[in-house]
């Protein structure tokens, strides 16, 4: 009788023991949130999946997705945070938010990883373990002008044959994202900006807002071309969409047509004009391979993945900081290079 | 023998209301558990959605005002400041004029040298670029910069307070791109006009923090104790909800962010009503619990009462066997196992009884037994005192007393032996009595004389037999001395009862004396009178208790023995 009371004791404080232990253990793997500003764009879906397939076994991300609602995201930090979490990585849908959402991990003491959407330099500096893993905005303006100035010679004073009416300058048409958009903005002042510092003198037929969708791009690029089919000479876009959205009425208007019969089509073409966008999407590579847009420049969102995903691993003690292959600037910063991305020719 | 533990109707009652009231408590304790928290979730979440609500009634108020911002900026960039500068005044003048909430639009370039706009105020003129909304956009180019300093309008014909929303902008002029800065001033109102439309509960209100926590607005109206009371905790609440109480009322803060803006917005509702919820939920339950214990007491009350109350009646009437008293019936009603309990008690009683009576009935007949043996024994020494006295009589030729006393003692035994009867008339005893006083008197030659006295009623009456001679023969024995001695006998009935008187002359007998011969007639020692013993265990025996012999003594005169035989003693009227 006694020796059974003393066995089923031990039993039970052995399973106490055991429950605690698994309760420390599922403490031990450490809450992560990935919260993301939308999930349909289709950009952030697979940003999302490479930071999953990235992060692998060191951690799983929970991923909330806010549906482009600040108000959503709000929310779904505030429950995640109340569940102490090691670490946040947010993609926040209003970057001015980030003002509260800062101080709100400060005053929790947990680190924040933001990508995608850029904080204030002021509202990072609020809290020492927060940091931002993103490409410069501006980059991606500076190398658009650049592939552009590649074309047309690399000369301002000497344009090539792509000066299609050859008075030394490049007329061009502008397709901005979003009107008052952060991106858009820097986007298309960076790349009037290099133009103009390069000595290249671009004229704005005309500066579009297409808020980053094809088929508005494709709709305005319809009375675009009735104004200016005969003089335009280069169409800068803020993204691919909008650049191939403009592309398609291109084509509906005649544009790019195999004039010298070589059986493609190219450059060399003279109803060919260059199309620039910017981001790298799949169907923009495929375009720049059949010889319609001419380049973009690629977000390399699979080294901004690598980077969270690492300074994650260094937030969580996974990861000796020293051997960092993405060690944060000032530390705060991750900052990833855009990639000029145009068909070998 | 243990001490005895609390009764079975005790036990049933307290098992069963504990019972009750655990499980009573338990039930209202998690309901009410479960019940707060869900009231707590359900009007936290109303006064999330409340927020909400609101922050996206200022979102979009706040995105109209950058599309207009927008569109201007548009149009600042695509119409040429210098050559079409009045379409481009028209432009900012009819948005302004569009929106009754907007004050003013203006645009200035880097060095805050008015390009387009209504005419600034004097004074401020040559200010603007020192002036907050103009250096922050400025400097901070890619986004809106919402101020709300609290300082009236810059146009010099406008002074009502209002919100600077400023951004920098490209505009285009004189052919040429250039940065400036293009300010949208909105009518404070607006925001109170927002705000007016929300419903906070009684005391709850809204408060708009800047980035530096400064206090924009508060909706509340009058002189402001509740904002004194929320603005502390709203300013170290960032994102999210927060329970406090602010005037004893409880309230919920929920900060939220407010788009375009490093803002924050935090609504203070009233959640009183939890707690009004809560107080009658508890009243309710406080309610039920005391009706559910109050019935459920009752129930147990009477199966206690029922399980216990046969048991009780058992143990009441086991009580009064055990003090003796086997008369009392054995009647149990309840529980059947009580019942089955006290038949079997009671058939046990039964048997107890009839072995008890058996016993007592064979007791009694060997001590019949042993007393007619006694009654019928004459004292020997008599027997050869009185031989010897005839002899001596003999020898003296006194040939009368001789037949005189060979008559009695052949009386005496003819009496004594009576044809074996037990209870004999009055008389034959008072006759044998004084055959035994005839011989004892010519033996002691006139020592001590004798009267008899007997009430002729009584004379047919039956009495046991043989039991005045041994009284005689103590009273010969103690009061004959040398002096003259009288023994006095009578027999009278008195009420219901025969009495035999014996009294003899002499020193009589000292208190202490009688109290030892009423012990020794009771069944103590048998020394030192057997007679009187004797008579009264016969008397005791066949007469019961009403019989009795009493001893009364006068000192140094007499001593009488009264013997007590009741009339209407069954054994006394039959032989």
């Amino acid at each position: 009788m006694k020796s059974i009371r003393a066995r089923s004791a031990t039993m039970i404080l052995a399973g106490i023991c055991a429950w605690l232990s698994a309760t420390a253990c599922s403490r031990e793997e450490s809450t992560v949130g990935l919260f993301l500003y939308n999930e349909a764009d289709p950009y952030i879906r697979e940003f999302a999946k490479q930071i999953m397939s990235e992060s692998g076994t060191t951690f799983t991300p929970v991923q909330y997705d806010a549906g482009n609602s600040q108000l959503i995201q709000n929310e779904q930090l505030e429950s995640m945070l109340a569940k102490q979490p090691a670490l946040v990585i947010i993609n926040p849908v209003d970057r001015l938010s980030s003002h509260s959402i800062v101080r709100k991990l400060q005053a929790a003491g947990i680190p924040g990883i933001f990508f995608n959407r850029e904080p204030l330099a002021a509202d990072l500096a609020l809290w020492e373990k927060s940091y931002y893993v993103g490409a410069r905005a501006e980059q991606s303006g500076q190398l658009q002008a650049q592939l552009v100035m590649q074309l047309f010679g690399g000369d301002p004073v000497n344009l090539n044959g792509y000066d299609r009416n050859g008075d030394g300058r490049i007329q061009a048409i502008i397709l901005k994202g979003e009107q008052g958009h952060q991106d858009a903005e820097i986007r298309t002042r960076e790349v009037l900006r290099s133009f103009e510092s390069a000595g290249f003198f671009v004229e704005v037929l005309a500066l579009e807002i297409a808020n980053w969708n094809r088929d508005e791009a494709y709709a305005k690029m319809e009375y675009l071309l009735r104004d200016y089919r005969r003089r335009v000479e280069l169409v800068v876009s803020n993204n691919d969409a909008m650049a191939l959205g403009a592309i398609s009425m291109m084509r509906q208007a005649g544009m790019f047509q195999d004039t010298n019969h070589n059986g493609r089509i190219d450059r060399a073409d003279e109803l060919w004009i260059p199309v620039v966008g910017i981001d790298g999407l799949q169907e923009a590579e495929e375009s720049i391979a059949e010889g319609y847009l001419y380049g973009t420049v690629k977000n390399d969102s699979l080294s901004m993945a690598k980077a969270i995903v690492e300074l994650s691993g260094i937030l969580l003690g996974h990861i000796d900081p020293a051997t960092a292959k993405f060690p944060p600037e000032d530390g705060t910063y991750v900052w990833i290079d855009y990639r000029p991305f145009i068909s070998k020719e | 023998m243990r001490k005895p533990s609390i009764s079975i109707g005790l036990n049933i009652f307290i098992a069963t209301m504990g019972i009750v009231s655990v499980i009573l408590l338990l039930t209202s304790l998690v309901f009410l558990a479960v019940f707060s928290q869900t009231l707590d979730d359900v009007v936290e979440s109303q006064s999330r959605e409340i927020n909400k609500q609101i922050v996206m009634n200022f979102e979009g108020y706040i995105n109209s005002v950058i599309e207009t911002a927008n569109y201007i900026q548009f149009a600042s960039f695509n119409l040429d400041a210098k050559d079409d500068a009045a379409r481009l005044t028209e432009l900012y003048r009819t948005n302004a004029d569009m929106k009754k909430d907007v004050v003013a639009i203006f645009l200035f370039d880097t060095n805050g040298q008015p390009l387009i706009g209504p005419m600034l105020d004097f004074a401020l003129a040559d200010s603007v670029a020192s002036l907050p909304w103009f250096s922050l956009a400025r400097d901070l180019k890619e986004i809106f910069h919402f101020s709300a300093t609290g300082k009236s309008s810059i146009a010099g014909d406008r002074d009502e307070g209002v919100i600077s929303v400023s951004k920098s902008i490209e505009y285009t002029m004189n052919g040429l791109v250039s940065d400036g800065v293009l300010l949208i001033e909105l009518n404070d109102g607006s925001i109170t006009d927002l705000a007016r439309k929300t419903n906070l509960g009684e005391g709850g209100h809204l408060l708009i923090l800047d980035d530096r926590d400064s206090l924009l607005y508060s909706s509340e109206t009058g002189p402001g104790p509740m904002t004194a009371a929320s603005y502390p905790l709203a300013r170290s609440l960032y994102l999210g909800g927060l329970r406090a109480e602010i005037d004893r009322t409880d309230m919920y803060l929920y900060a939220n962010t407010l788009l375009h803006t490093r803002w924050r917005i935090v609504t203070v509702s009233n959640v009183d009503e939890i707690n009004g919820a809560m107080r009658r939920l508890s009243g309710i339950l406080v309610a039920i619990f005391a009706v559910a214990v109050a019935v459920s007491a009752a129930v147990a009350g009477i199966i206690s009462l029922r399980v216990s109350r046969p048991v009780t009646q058992l143990r009441r009437v086991m009580r009064r066997i055990e003090e003796g008293d086997f008369s009392v019936p054995v009647e149990v009603s309840g529980q059947k196992e009580i019942v089955l309990l006290a038949h079997s008690f009671s058939s046990m009683v039964q048997k107890i009884q009839e072995l008890m009576a058996r016993l007592v009935a064979e007791q009694r007949e060997k001590r019949k037994t042993e007393l007619r043996a006694l009654q019928n024994q004459i004292n020997p020494h008599f027997l050869y005192n009185t031989l010897d006295s005839i002899v001596w009589l003999a020898e003296n030729q006194r040939t009368d007393d001789v037949i005189t006393t060979v008559v009695a003692l052949a009386r005496l035994f003819r009496i004594s032996i009576s044809k074996g009867e037990n209870f004999i008339p009055v008389q034959d005893e008072i006759a044998h009595v004084r055959n035994y006083l005839t011989i004892q008197t010519i033996r002691y030659q006139g020592k001590f004389t004798y009267e008899l006295e007997l009430q002729p009623a009584m004379a047919d009456l039956k009495v046991m037999k043989l039991i005045l001679q041994p009284l005689v023969e103590n009273a010969i024995q103690h009061g004959v001395g040398d002096a003259d001695g009288h023994i006095a006998i009578s027999g009278s009935i008195n009420g219901d009862s025969m009495e035999f008187r014996v009294s003899n002359t002499g020193y009589g007998i000292p208190d202490s004396k009688i109290a030892e011969m009423y012990e020794t007639m009771r069944g103590g020692a048998e020394h030192p009178s057997v007679g009187m013993r004797n008579v009264y265990q016969r008397l005791k025996l066949y007469y019961g208790e009403q019989s009795d012999i009493t001893i009364s003594s006068v000192q140094d005169e007499s001593t009488t023995i009264t013997i007590y035989i009741p009339l209407d003693s069954q054994e006394g009227r039959q032989p």
